[in-house]
């Protein structure tokens, strides 16, 4: 009769466990995400993926009453990934643009940003228009890559990593690197091996902001995210963000 | 004396028409009027996306074009050099040669054609066509190296005695009695290689060398219009290696015609 009731109990405190679990449990979104785009997202000496993005987000899903489980893509294919559904969302630096916008679904904004200019030491140029006759490089299908093609005369060369593309710099076989403001910084200031290279021209000069990529009309997810979004910045948690990696 | 034709074995490469295999020559027209049709179909019924994504793409063709050529040339030339040396009785140029094949074999295309680029590319400055062309050249000459190798060895012994018991000198003998023989047996597994090589000159993509692949990424990454590039580009992909595997078929038909 004692051991009956031990096992009743038992099942009982079990059921209600994995119920309490099932309930506590969060949705799990998968989020894809460039690194190779530093410091806002890029493999680190542990082959962890960190960056201003992914703590970023990390905070939006903790406000936002999810789970999040990042998931390293080439950036080349990054929107076909939401599309077919391989991953929930995208943080990865992502300008919100109208053509963007009428193919993905953007959170609010998180992040101001702008591109920037990257040449060698000694180029005299002041900005990217007098580069004429120059081969200029940038990462595929970024607004970098749109902002160098507006420039008759400036020839673009698309790189799958903008790395590559500041290596290629180096080997001299392009006169400039456009990118995003704080990417640049890191490869031209920060980064050893070229901080004797490379100079940073003027100011960014175009004004961008960041947001969260979701599949088209996936209103739940975005509400999710959204939401996130307002309570980290209502409790300024970004700050510190920014203080960590954007300085 | 009567002398049995001297074939090499076919391995890689694609599929080249001869008139003799019934399928594959049927396959052949299948695929190629498919093809174009399906391009012209999509180009008329459906100008945007497809006939923007065609007109956005030709500077690759040429591109693709350019690797291609420039490189089964300096293959071609590699190649030989290669062979030869596999085949000299010097120890060391012969070692020389094998080490090349081994190493070169040895190592993904994809891995060498990065290497040479941006690894070599902070010891010498080669404009980027150039580089992808010396990459693929490099890779391609060690297996042209083999063929060629097999091509020189597939001639009969009995050829190079009799042109040194002639008076030839060996250079003379291999010049004028063993390469030519050797050339034609080796063209079919050259327009293999060839073949072989038009479609991994794609992979020159990753170096951002506004290839054929390269211009359809860039297309696809501005205008998210992916399955409608990628159906493109393969589309364009086919029809080139269909037409030039045809060409090379016609090319090896009229060689054994006086066989």
């Amino acid at each position: 009769m004692k051991m009956k009731q031990v096992i009743s109990s038992l099942t009982l405190l079990l059921t209600m466990a994995v119920a309490g679990q099932a309930l506590a449990a969060p949705k799990v979104v998968k989020v894809a995400t460039d690194a190779t785009w530093p410091p806002m997202e890029m493999v680190d000496a542990n082959k962890n993926i960190v960056g201003f993005d992914i703590d970023f987000m990390k905070a939006v899903a903790k406000e936002g009453g999810f789970a999040v489980e990042f998931k390293n893509s080439a950036w080349d294919g990054i929107f076909a990934g939401v599309e077919s559904g391989q991953y929930d969302a995208i943080i990865s630096s992502v300008t919100i643009t109208e053509e963007r916008q009428k193919k993905y679904d953007f959170s609010l904004p998180y992040l101001d940003a702008g591109q920037i200019l990257v040449v060698p030491k000694g180029e005299k140029a002041g900005k990217l228009a007098e580069l004429v006759g120059k081969k200029v490089g940038a990462q595929i299908g970024t607004t970098g890559a749109f902002e160098v093609k507006k420039n008759k005369g400036v020839e673009l060369k698309t790189y799958d990593e903008v790395g590559l593309a500041f290596e290629d710099m180096v080997a001299g076989r392009i006169g400039g690197v456009v990118c995003d403001e704080p990417t640049a910084i890191i490869y031209a200031l920060k980064k050893k091996e070229y901080a004797d290279k490379f100079k940073i021209v003027g100011k960014a000069f175009t004004k961008e902001a960041y947001g969260i990529v979701v599949k088209k009309g996936d209103k739940e997810l975005l509400a999710l995210i959204n939401k996130g979004i307002k309570a980290v910045k209502a409790k300024k948690q970004d700050g510190a963000m920014k203080a960590q990696w954007l300085k | 004396m009567t002398q049995k034709p001297h074939t090499i074995e076919v391995g890689d490469g694609a599929a080249i028409p001869l008139k003799s295999d019934k399928g594959l020559f049927t396959a052949w027209r299948l695929a190629f009027v498919g093809a174009l049709a399906t391009l012209t179909w999509l180009a008329f019924t459906r100008p945007d996306p497809y006939m923007k994504i065609i007109t956005f793409v030709p500077d690759g063709i040429l591109v693709t074009f350019k690797v291609t050529v420039g490189a089964i040339l300096l293959a071609l030339i590699i190649g030989l050099i290669t062979g030869l040396g596999r085949i000299s009785s010097n120890r060391f140029i012969n070692g020389l040669a094998s080490l090349y094949v081994e190493v070169i074999r040895g190592i993904p295309l994809l891995v060498q054609i990065f290497y040479i680029y941006y690894a070599l590319g902070r010891i010498i400055k080669v404009p980027d066509i150039l580089s992808a062309i010396i990459a693929m050249a490099v890779c391609y000459g060690a297996y042209m190296g083999e063929v060629f190798r097999a091509g020189i060895q597939s001639i009969p012994k009995g050829q190079a005695e009799a042109a040194l018991s002639l008076g030839m000198t060996r250079s003379q003998t291999m010049w004028h009695v063993i390469l030519p023989q050797a050339f034609r047996v080796v063209l079919p597994p050259v327009g293999n290689e060839f073949i072989a090589l038009l479609k991994d000159s794609s992979l020159v993509s990753i170096l951002a060398v506004a290839d054929l692949l390269r211009r359809g990424r860039e297309f696809a990454s501005e205008s998210f219009t992916y399955f409608e590039t990628y159906t493109v580009i393969a589309l364009i992909y086919l029809i080139l290696t269909l037409f030039f595997s045809k060409i090379i078929g016609i090319m090896e038909e009229r060689i054994n015609v006086d066989r």
